[in-house]
């Protein structure tokens, strides 16, 4: 993604966001998560599991805000989830009103396609069955965010699977840095359902043991569900307008690799050409990031090749983890549920845990932070998503110059 | 520009058939559950079995064989050859509504019907909604941006912004724009349920290829959200309203689809003079409601009606069923 005629850089600002995973409700809930290196994966209570091999997930905790509100008790989880992660952003920066919005999901309202498909067997009202339909587009969460928060911004809606979470702010950040926009909301949400569920245990990626990125005895991932809500702004309209700037966007690389519609190719080209294009938008050699959120399924074949492509770009001097081993995968979520986790590690000076880690694996050589957060200091983050489709993004967060703790 | 319909994928016979006001054969689909048969219309197999040995394809749903035939045949119509160079400088978006809904429907039904342990992981890995995506980057080579958007009708509106956005970066030269959708009963239930399905719904895709030059230019809306079904009509003014140029339009091409679409587009267009003159059509009145490839047909449809006359400006609203309202604004300069 190079150019000979690079267009006038902005320096794009983040002034709020707002956090749902497994961790809990917003922002202090899950820094606490974090800090504790709390596994927050249980067994699934919402569907039928036991004809799977794995039984367990990361779930969401309960919406008190949501139900408090009628409007909002039957909304799709989904759409709870986003409106939550979307009202704490707007409660960091209430001024904030977005031109434009890119979120990214997976699967939209999943569950309420499941119960149309089962709605044919069984008598439910059709007002009921619209309901389910209206709920299960992807857009519909998008828009009940929106309505929420008293927004109207025109939306993309980003489903590059796995990956959408982090695309949809790269993309967000690549407009106000190039000056198309002032202000983008951005962010990604997905929930859990039983038909994705299904689908990750029938290609064995899932686990029914503990998720232990990087581990030399991974056997899978667990999923996870979520949402992260990002308000980025033109540096200096932030500033003109005395927003608070809780950290910079840098850098964003994009790359697809054609090897598998599932499986990415065994050298890590995909996963390193995004880390690298990440890096050149940002202007950072690899020796300045100070620390490195993976995508980190605990699937071999994604630590196989994200490993390996952290290990020839960055060798062990840069700390290595995957929060997933906390909060499973969000799958179109998770992308920004890890860059608020990289935001929070920036704000508190310190390095989330990869969990469950029992036995270094000989195929690379990673400092990974086992186990225990570790206080580091931290400047510079470079976030992984990687997904189906060979799609693979990576953007780099930095600290706001002036409120790190050496300054 | 390129599509498959089931009219055709000629780019200039399936323009003559949809002006005559030609209709595809209509068929049927069934829900195994009730019996209910629901009216569609299919694209013709032979029009894609030319892909049929494409490795990458072996295994997918024909919504990736839809996407990549429209994509070449776009490539083709703008000369693009795609060599690693080419590749490197050219992206791929790719838009849709309903997504891989046959093997989705397919794979959930073998949850339901034979346990979570019977589903097969072949037919997982093509519901995702990026799976044609990735089988056309996969195809012409490209290892740079890829994006699947999803939203309503408005869907493919916002991909062609998209496009517009990614040009406007100067990473790429050129973007291939895709929109696609593909036929299941459960859809036609679906859209029945949701009483969206007064013209027969459809299959197919379409196909551009946005680059700095050419004889036919796209302006895109970045759309408008509408949260209640009556906002429509003061959205879609809005759009055309904010549409960049403001002269009149030689062509029209709206998406009478028989719902409420209708009355919203009459309403916004009725006392708009820009469009006095303008010869109007509707693509979906021939060959059905295809979600989010009906947007890119109708605009490649307007910029073929606006060759046909020689030049001029044309327009395509675009009313979602449940997201944003947008329009187009396509010119086309004299050969």
């Amino acid at each position: 993604m190079s150019s000979t005629t690079a267009p006038p850089r902005r320096r794009v600002a983040v002034t709020a966001f707002g956090v749902v995973s497994p961790l809990g409700l917003g922002a202090p809930a899950n820094l606490e998560g974090l800090i504790e290196g709390r596994d927050a994966i249980r067994p699934v209570a919402q569907f039928d599991v036991s004809k799977t091999r794995c039984k367990t997930a990361g779930a969401a905790p309960p919406f008190p805000e949501a139900d408090a509100v009628p409007a909002r008790r039957r909304l799709h989880r989904a759409s709870q989830m986003l409106t939550a992660a979307s009202r704490e952003a707007q409660t960091m920066d209430p001024a904030f009103i977005p031109e434009w919005m890119v979120i990214g999901t997976t699967s939209g309202g999943m569950s309420c396609g499941e119960s149309f498909y089962r709605s044919q067997t069984t008598r439910i009202p059709l007002r009921e069955r619209a309901f389910l339909l209206a709920n299960y587009m992807p857009q519909k969460a998008v828009l009940d965010a929106q309505a929420a928060c008293g927004f109207s911004a025109p939306s993309q809606i980003i489903a590059n699977a796995c990956a959408s979470g982090t695309n949809a702010i790269g993309h967000a950040f690549m407009l106000i840095r190039a000056g198309l926009h002032r202000r983008v909301a951005c962010g990604g949400y997905d929930a859990l359902s039983e038909m994705v569920f299904a689908g990750f245990d029938s290609l064995q990626a899932s686990t029914a043991e503990k998720v232990r990125p990087f581990d030399k005895n991974r056997s899978g991932l667990a999923l996870g569900e979520g949402a992260a809500v990002f308000f980025l702004e033109e540096w200096d309209s932030a500033l003109a307008r005395g927003a608070s700037i809780l950290a910079e966007i840098t850098g964003y690389g994009i790359s697809t690799d054609n090897h598998h519609l599932t499986q990415p190719h065994p050298s890590g080209i995909g996963p390193r050409m995004a880390m690298e294009r990440a890096l050149a938008s940002a202007v950072r050699d690899a020796a300045e990031i100070d620390y490195i959120n993976a995508h980190g399924t605990a699937t071999a074949f994604n630590d196989g090749t994200e490993g390996l492509a952290i290990s020839q770009l960055f060798g062990a001097r840069t700390p290595v983890s995957s929060t997933k081993s906390m909060t499973g995968h969000a799958l179109g979520g998770a992308g920004s549920i890890e860059a608020a986790f990289s935001i929070l590690a920036i704000q508190n000076q310190f390095l989330p845990p990869n969990i469950n880690y029992l036995e270094a694996d000989p195929a690379w050589n990673l400092d990974i932070v086992a186990n225990r957060a570790r206080p580091a200091r931290v400047r510079r983050i470079l976030s992984n998503s990687f997904g189906f489709g060979g799609t693979n993004a990576s953007i780099v967060i930095e600290e706001v110059p002036g409120k790190g703790a050496a300054a | 520009m390129g599509w498959v319909t089931p009219l055709g994928a000629d780019l200039e016979g399936v323009r003559r058939l949809i002006e005559s006001g030609v209709q595809p054969r209509l068929q049927s689909v069934t829900n195994p559950e009730s019996g209910k048969e629901h009216r569609c219309f299919r694209v013709p197999p032979e029009l894609v079995a030319h892909l049929g040995r494409n490795p990458r394809l072996r295994r997918s749903s024909v919504i990736s064989y839809f996407a990549i035939a429209a994509a070449l045949a776009a490539c083709e119509d703008a000369g693009l050859v795609l060599t690693p160079e080419t590749a490197a400088r050219t992206a791929v978006i790719f838009a849709v509504s309903d997504g891989g809904v046959v093997y989705t429907r397919k794979f959930y039904e073998q949850v339901v019907k034979q346990g979570a342990n019977a589903a097969s992981p072949l037919l997982f890995a093509e519901t995702v909604y990026n799976a044609p995506a990735s089988h056309l980057a996969a195809q012409l080579g490209i290892d740079g941006a890829s994006y699947t958007l999803v939203g309503d009708a408005s869907a493919a509106i916002a991909a062609l912004k998209m496009g517009e956005q990614l040009l406007a970066l100067r990473g790429i030269d050129q973007c291939v724009v895709v929109a696609c959708e593909e036929l299941d009963w459960i859809l036609c239930e679906a859209y029945n349920v949701w009483r969206l399905a007064r013209t027969p719904l459809s299959e197919g895709a379409a196909a551009v290829v946005l680059s700095g030059g050419g004889r036919c230019a796209i302006e895109a809306h970045p759309g408008i959200p509408f949260f209640r079904q009556r906002d429509a009509a003061d959205a879609l003014r809005r759009a055309i309203d904010e549409l960049p140029g403001c002269g009149s339009f030689d062509v029209i091409v709206h998406g009478d689809n028989g719902t409420f679409i209708d009355k919203a587009a009459s309403s916004a267009l009725a006392q708009e003079p820009r469009i006095a003159t303008a010869s109007a059509f509707s693509t979906k009145r021939s060959i059905g409601e295809t979600v989010a490839a009906s947007a890119l047909i109708d605009v490649i449809f307007c910029a073929l009606q606006l060759r046909q006359i020689g030049a001029g400006a044309g327009l395509v609203p675009v009313i979602g069923f449940n997201h944003q309202v947008s329009a187009a604004r396509i010119t086309c300069k004299p050969q």
